[in-house]
């Protein structure tokens, strides 16, 4: 009896550790797969981030991961679902500066910046998983390929924060819709997450509207007039594309500014 | 507070609003309007799609209040 108690105990140890690491493989699987596309990582650098510890924590949609004013000292990895950044200005309008997916680590500059100066909250249903600064500076000095690929991941973020004021300040509402979609589109293909033309866009109105400027009957209107003209079905949580040259038209669409080739 | 329903109107062209939003206070349901009013007519004008632009939000069969903002460029 306490022999088969023992082999259970044991049995169900070495469960856990596999499935710990099976974790650890799969948190980073999203990360590793569009830094190989976007810049030039090896085999070495590889491993050497998935060997990075990391914590894996479930959070519900809504969710405050970070918020301004924090000092946080471990950046977040997301491994599922999709995260929002924001600012509020005082009279509480809400602001949506970038939409997150799956491999990205959007509080990547606090390793540098140390008081954050947004929000980072979860738009869905979220696995993250955290990596303390003390392991990100670790490996970024022993390996300096590692650091730069991570300072390229910031930069190309502050390309991303360009194109948004040029969208948000320049384009009309229907075409900014169009041109966020195209985006979010552009980075899911990177991670496999965009098979066909319906893609998952789990923005609500009021949230696109967040993200764009605009009042949430204002986006009701656009959402209405691009179903109208058979561009593209918002259902809930997901769109398809119906006509992709219109769409492509109205987005006014050059992913140069994602660099998601490391020539770029 | 039943939903308040915001139908547009650009020029001639009716865009209804079938579901409706709902509002904990009246003051909120004003401003929803006025800015959406406000930010159609921003593209409607400088696209020159439409030089009139009315947000007619209703309650029910009831009007509850209406936008109307127009573009005059004289000279």
């Amino acid at each position: 009896m306490l022999e088969t108690g023992k082999i259970r105990y044991s049995l169900s140890f070495l469960l856990q550790c596999w499935s710990s690491a099976l974790t650890n493989e799969s948190i980073t699987n999203a990360l590793i797969t569009r830094l190989r596309i976007t810049s030039a990582l090896d085999d070495h650098d590889v491993q050497t981030v998935r060997s990075l510890p990391v914590v894996v924590k479930h959070y519900q949609p809504g969710q405050a991961i970070v918020r301004d004013g924090d000092r946080p000292t471990e950046c977040c990895l997301i491994s599922k679902g999709f995260c929002v950044r924001s600012k509020t200005t005082s009279n509480g309008r809400r602001q949506i500066l970038s939409i997150h997916v799956p491999g990205e680590i959007p509080d990547l500059q606090s390793l540098h910046l140390h008081a954050l100066d947004h929000d980072l909250t979860t738009l869905t249903e979220c696995t993250l998983g955290f990596i303390s600064h003390v392991s990100l500076r670790e490996i970024t000095r022993r390996r300096p390929n590692v650091a730069e690929v991570f300072w390229r991941d910031t930069l190309i973020d502050a390309a991303m924060f360009r194109d948004w004021i040029v969208n948000v300040g320049q384009r009309a509402a229907p075409n900014r819709l169009a041109h966020i979609i195209v985006e979010l589109r552009e980075r899911l293909k990177v991670i496999g997450m965009v098979q066909g033309a319906r893609f998952e866009m789990p923005l609500t109105q009021e949230q696109f509207g967040e993200a764009m400027g605009i009042t949430s009957v204002h986006v009701n209107r656009i959402v209405k007039q691009l179903r109208d003209d058979n561009i593209l079905e918002f259902h809930r949580g997901s769109v398809s594309v119906i006509d992709e040259q219109k769409l492509l038209e109205l987005a006014d669409f050059d992913g140069l500014y994602l660099h998601q080739r490391p020539s770029l | 507070m039943p939903p308040f329903h915001f139908h547009i109107v650009e020029d001639e062209r009716v865009v209804k609003d079938e579901e409706g939003q709902e509002f904990s206070e009246n003051e909120a349901v004003r401003r929803e309007a006025v800015e959406t009013g406000a930010s159609i007519a921003r593209d409607a004008f400088i696209q020159g799609s439409a030089s009139r632009v009315i947000v007619d939000v209703r309650s029910g069969d009831q009007q509850f209040l209406k936008v109307t903002i127009s573009l005059t460029v004289e000279g």
